[in-house]
C-alpha cells in the first residue's frame, strides 16, 4: 500500500507536486499519467526516498518514507526509466549483489535468481558484463533485480521503454500477475495503450495537481463521451477547462474504490 | 501464505547488518576491479605496459631530482642541526601544501560521488544505510585524491631515506605513515563538503555567490601573506630568515603534516651513540597519532553522513534553475562577430563549447585556480627586475616561467580539451543530425582550444616579462613561443582525443586519466620542453653575447635557427596529431 497525505514538493518558487492525497491499496496496479513536467518523476522520486516532500507524508505499508527510509526501502522494488547497472559486473553478479543487499539467504537467493532469469529470459546474456547490454536488456535485468526480493510495493518509471514486443508482453503479464498476488504497483508511463490494458486505476496529474483519479469507465462517464481509447480520453481531458477538471476530481474522490482487475 | 513463504518474507524484511553491508560493497568493488584489470591485461597489454613504464620513469625522475637536492643540502649545509632544521622545514612545507591540496581535492571528488553520481542515486533507493553510501564514496575519494600525493611524496621520502642512510624500518614505515596521513585531510574534506552542501545549498543564489567571493578573497589574502614581497634580496640570509618565518605555520604541533614529517624524520634518524630506540619509539608515537586521528575523522564523517546526507541530497535539488535570458550573452555575440570569416557551422560549435565551458563550474573554477596561481606568482617576481647584474638569471627565470605556463596549459588541455570529442561522441545523435562535416567539428574544437588558451597565456607571459623588465626582443620571442605552445598543445589534445576517444565514459576527468589522456600529457610535456629549449638556449647566449660586446653573428644565426626549428616543431605538433585525429574521427563508428 502507498499512502500520500497532503504531499507537496517545491523547487524554489515552483510547486512540482501540490497537496497530493492518494491511497493505492495492495493488489492494485496504478497508472500515473500526465504531460511532461507534470510532476510524475518528482512523485516517484519522493516514493523511493530520493527527494523529501516539502510537506506531507508518504507511507509504504505504514512506514514513513522520510522518517523510516530503511524499512520502507526494504519493502520497495524500483525500476527507473534509465536503470543504473555496474558496468564491470555481469547480470548474474548484479543479481547476487542485489540479493545480498536485501539480506536474502544464499540458497533462497540462488533459487529466486534462477526464477527471475527464467521469467525475464535473461539466460542468453546474464553472464556477460552489463556494459555490453542494450537498453532493453538492461531494463529486463532491472526488472529482475527489482522483483528478486518479492517487494510489497513496486514503483516503475516508464516500464516499456526500450523493450521489444515480446518483452513488453512479458512485463505486462508479470505486472498483472504481481498485482493479482497482492503487490502494489505504481507505474508512470506515457504509453497510454499499456495503461489502458493493465491498469486497475488511473491518475492524471497536470502542473503538480492530481486532476483525475479513477477507472477508465469513470473517466469516460465523466467526460460524457463515447470515446473508448484512453489516449483520446486523456487528450480530451487535458484539453478540457479547469472547472470541468475540478468537478471530476471532486466527484471521483467521493467514488468508492473499484474492484481489483484491469479496467474494472 | 505458506510457512515457507512466510519465512522468506520474514528474512527479507530484516536489515543487513553493518558489517555485512560493508562486505557486500567491498566484494562488488573487488569484482569490478578484478574485471577491469583482466580486461586491460587481455585487451591492451601495450597500453598497460606503457602506463607502468611511464609512471616508473616519472617516479625515477622525481627521485633523482630529490636525491640531488638532498645531496646538495647535505654538502652545502654541513652543520648537523641546521641541516636537520632545513630538512624538517622542507618536509613540513611540502606536506602542509599537500595536505591543503588533499582537503580540497577529496572534498570536490566526494561532492561528485555523493551528489552527482548515478551510483549514489541508485544506492539511495535501496536499503543501504546512508552512512554506508557516504563511506563507500569517501573511500573512492581518498583513493582518487591521494594517488597524486603518493606519486609526488614517495620519491622524495625514499630519496631522503637513501641519502641520509636511514635504517630499514624508515622504509617499512613510509606506507603506513602516508596512508594514515592521507585519511585525515580526506576526512576533513568530506566533512566540509557535506556540511557545506547541507548549509549553503539552502541559501539563496546571491548569498551563495557572496560567500564564495569572501572565501576566495580570504584564500587570496592568506596566500599573499606568504608569497608577498620580502625585505631581503633573493637567497640572502635575510631572505632565508624571512621565508622561514613565513613558513612557521607549517610547524604547528596540531598539524597532521607536522606529525607526518616529524614521525618520518625520527624514523630516519641514524644510530647515534649506539642507541636509536628513542627515535624508533618516537616515530611510532607519531604514527599512532596519525592513525587515531584518521579514525576519528572517519567516524565524524560517517556520523555526519548518517544524519545529513539524505536530507542534503534532497535539498540540493530544491533550488530551481534560474530563468535564463532569451537573448545571447554578450560574449557569444562577440565570438560570433570575431569568427565571421569561418563557416557558420564552425562558429556555432565554438560558441556552444564556450557556453558549456562557462556553465560548468568544475571547468572554469579549475581554470581560474590554474591561472590565478600563476598570476599571483608572476606578480611577486618584481624584485628581480631591479638588479641588472642578474640579467642572465632574469632571462632564465623568464623562460622557466614560459615553461611553467606551458606545463599548466598542458594539464588544462589534457583535462578539458582531450575529453571533448569523447563527450561529443556520446551525443552522437546530434552529430548525425547536423549538416556539417566531422572535420568541421574537429577544427572547431581546435580553434576553441587554441584561441581560448592563447589569450590568457600570452597575457600571463606578457605580465611576467613586464615584471622582469625583459628586453623587447625576448618579449617577442616569448609571445611567439607562447603561440606555438598553444597551437601545438591544442593540436595534440584534440588530435589524440579524436584518435583515442572513450565513448562509454561520461566523466571527463576519468577520460583524461585514461591511457589517451596520459599519452597526451606526456607528449605535451616533451613538446613544451623541446620548444622552450629551442628558443631559450639561443636567446640566452645571444643576450650574453650582446652584454659582453662579443660579435653575436653565430649566436644570431643560432637564434634564428632555433626560432625556425621551434616554428617547425609547432607546425608538426599541430598538423600531425590533427591529421591523425581527423582520419580516425572520419571513420569513427558511433
Amino acid at each position: 500500500m502507498i499512502q500520500f497525505e497532503n504531499v507537496t514538493r517545491k523547487y524554489g518558487t515552483k510547486t512540482a507536486v501540490a497537496d497530493l492525497n492518494l491511497e493505492i491499496p495492495s493488489g492494485q496496479l496504478f497508472a500515473f499519467l500526465g504531460p511532461n513536467g507534470a510532476g510524475k518523476t518528482t512523485t516517484i522520486k519522493m516514493i523511493v526516498g530520493l527527494l523529501r516532500p516539502s510537506s506531507g507524508t508518504i507511507r509504504l505499508c505504514g512506514h514513513d518514507v522520510t522518517a523510516n527510509n530503511g524499512a520502507a526501502n526494504r519493502l520497495l522494488g524500483y525500476v527507473p526509466d534509465v536503470p543504473y547497472l555496474y558496468d564491470k559486473l555481469s547480470g548474474s553478479e548484479f543479481l547476487h549483489f542485489i540479493a545480498e543487499m536485501y539480506a536474502m539467504e544464499p540458497q533462497s537467493a540462488a533459487r529466486k535468481i534462477s526464477e527471475q532469469i527464467e521469467a525475464f529470459q535473461l539466460q542468453d546474456f546474464v553472464e556477460d558484463l552489463t556494459e555490453s547490454y542494450s537498453h532493453g536488456m538492461k531494463q529486463r535485468l532491472a526488472f529482475a533485480a527489482a522483483m528478486l526480493h518479492d517487494p510489497k510495493v513496486l514503483v516503475i518509471d516508464e516500464p516499456m521503454v526500450g523493450l521489444d514486443p515480446k518483452s513488453v508482453r512479458l512485463v505486462k503479464d508479470l505486472l498483472r500477475a504481481k498485482a493479482a498476488a497482492g503487490q502494489t504497483i505504481f507505474m508512470s508511463t506515457h504509453l497510454l495503450p499499456i495503461a489502458e490494458e493493465i491498469a486497475d486505476r488511473v491518475g492524471i496529474v497536470d502542473q503538480g495537481r492530481l486532476r483525475f483519479l479513477g477507472t477508465l469507465d469513470q473517466l469516460r462517464e465523466r467526460l460524457a463521451t463515447d470515446e473508448t481509447s484512453l489516449e483520446q480520453l486523456y487528450l480530451n481531458f487535458t484539453a478540457g477547462d479547469q472547472a470541468a477538471q475540478k468537478d471530476l476530481v471532486a466527484s471521483s474522490a467521493r467514488e468508492p474504490l473499484p474492484k481489483q482487475g484491469a479496467g474494472s | 501464505m505458506t510457512g515457507a513463504s512466510k519465512s522468506l518474507e520474514a528474512e527479507l524484511r530484516r536489515p543487513l547488518s553493518e558489517s555485512d553491508e560493508a562486505r557486500m560493497l567491498w566484494r562488488a568493488r573487488a569484482k569490478m576491479l578484478a574485471t577491469s584489470l583482466r580486461q586491460s591485461l587481455a585487451g591492451s597489454r601495450l597500453r598497460v605496459s606503457l602506463v607502468i613504464v611511464l609512471s616508473l620513469v616519472f617516479w625515477y625522475g622525481l627521485f633523482r631530482l630529490f636525491h640531488s637536492g638532498f645531496e646538495f643540502l647535505s654538502t652545502t649545509i654541513d652543520h648537523p642541526v641546521t641541516h636537520a632544521q632545513t630538512v624538517q622545514a622542507i618536509y613540513n612545507v611540502f606536506f602542509a601544501s599537500l595536505m591543503m591540496m588533499l582537503v580540497f581535492s577529496s572534498g570536490i571528488i566526494l561532492y561528485g560521488g555523493l551528489y552527482c553520481s548515478s551510483e549514489a542515486e541508485f544506492l539511495l533507493t535501496t536499503p543501504v544505510r546512508p552512512e554506508r553510501i557516504v563511506l563507500h564514496k569517501f573511500q573512492e575519494a581518498i583513493v582518487f585524491s591521494s594517488w597524486g600525493f603518493l606519486l609526488l611524496g614517495s620519491p622524495m621520502l625514499v630519496a631522503y631515506g637513501l641519502q641520509a642512510n636511514a635504517p630499514w624500518y624508515y622504509f617499512v614505515l613510509l606506507l603506513p605513515f602516508m596512508a594514515a596521513f592521507v585519511y585525515i585531510p580526506g576526512g576533513i574534506g568530506a566533512i566540509v563538503c557535506m556540511l557545506f552542501v547541507h548549509r549553503v545549498a539552502r541559501l539563496h543564489g546571491h548569498l551563495r555567490t557572496v560567500i564564495a567571493l569572501f572565501a576566495i578573497l580570504a584564500v587570496g589574502l592568506i596566500g599573499w601573506s606568504f608569497l608577498g614581497k620580502t625585505e631581503g634580496n633573493l637567497l640572502t640570509p635575510l631572505w632565508f630568515q624571512e621565508m622561514l618565518g613565513r613558513l612557521e605555520f607549517s610547524e604547528h604541533r596540531l598539524l597532521p603534516s607536522w606529525w607526518l614529517s616529524s614521525g618520518l624524520l625520527e624514523a630516519a634518524r641514524t644510530r647515534d651513540n649506539g642507541s636509536d630506540r628513542a627515535a624508533w619509539a618516537e616515530s611510532l608515537l607519531f604514527l599512532s597519532l596519525l592513525i587515531s586521528n584518521a579514525l576519528f575523522f572517519r567516524v565524524v564523517a560517517v556520523w555526519i553522513g548518517a544524519r545529513i546526507y539524505r536530507i542534503s541530497y534532497s535539498e540540493l535539488r530544491t533550488e530551481r534553475a534560474r530563468r535564463r535570458p532569451s537573448k545571447d550573452a554578450w560574449i557569444d555575440r562577440l565570438i560570433m562577430f570575431c569568427t565571421r570569416p569561418l563557416p557558420i557551422g564552425m562558429r556555432l560549435l565554438i560558441v556552444k563549447d564556450l557556453r558549456l565551458f562557462r556553465r560548468d563550474p568544475a571547468q572554469w573554477s579549475q581554470f581560474i585556480i590554474f591561472f590565478g596561481l600563476l598570476t599571483l606568482y608572476f606578480a611577486n617576481i618584481r624584485r628581480f627586475s631591479y638588479d641588472v647584474n642578474y640579467m642572465a638569471w632574469v632571462n632564465m627565470i623568464s623562460f622557466l616561467n614560459l615553461a611553467v605556463v606551458g606545463l599548466i596549459l598542458s594539464t588544462f588541455t589534457t583535462r578539458f580539451i582531450f575529453p571533448m570529442l569523447s563527450l561529443e561522441g556520446r551525443r552522437f545523435w546530434i552529430l548525425c543530425m547536423l549538416p556539417i562535416e566531422r572535420d568541421t567539428i574537429l577544427w572547431a574544437k581546435f580553434l576553441f582550444a587554441a584561441a581560448g588558451s592563447a589569450i590568457p597565456c600570452c597575457l600571463l607571459i606578457l605580465l611576467s616579462d613586464v615584471m622582469l623588465q625583459i628586453s623587447p626582443l625576448v618579449v617577442a620571442i616569448h609571445q611567439l613561443t607562447c603561440i606555438l605552445l598553444c597551437l601545438g598543445l591544442s593540436g595534440i589534445a584534440v588530435g589524440l582525443g579524436a584518435k583515442m576517444p572513450d565513448l562509454r565514459e561520461e566523466s571527463p576527468s576519468k577520460i583524461a586519466a585514461g591511457f589517451g589522456g596520459t599519452l597526451s600529457l606526456v607528449i605535451s610535456a616533451i613538446y613544451i620542453v623541446l620548444v622552450v629549449l629551442l628558443t631559450a638556449l639561443p636567446s640566452h647566449f645571444y643576450l650574453a653575447a650582446i652584454q659582453s660586446d662579443v660579435d653575436p653573428f653565430w649566436v644570431r644565426t643560432w637564434l634564428v635557427g632555433g626560432i625556425c626549428s621551434a616554428c617547425l616543431a609547432g607546425l608538426m605538433a599541430t598538423v600531425v596529431p590533427m591529421q591523425i585525429g581527423r582520419n580516425a574521427f572520419r571513420t569513427l563508428e558511433l
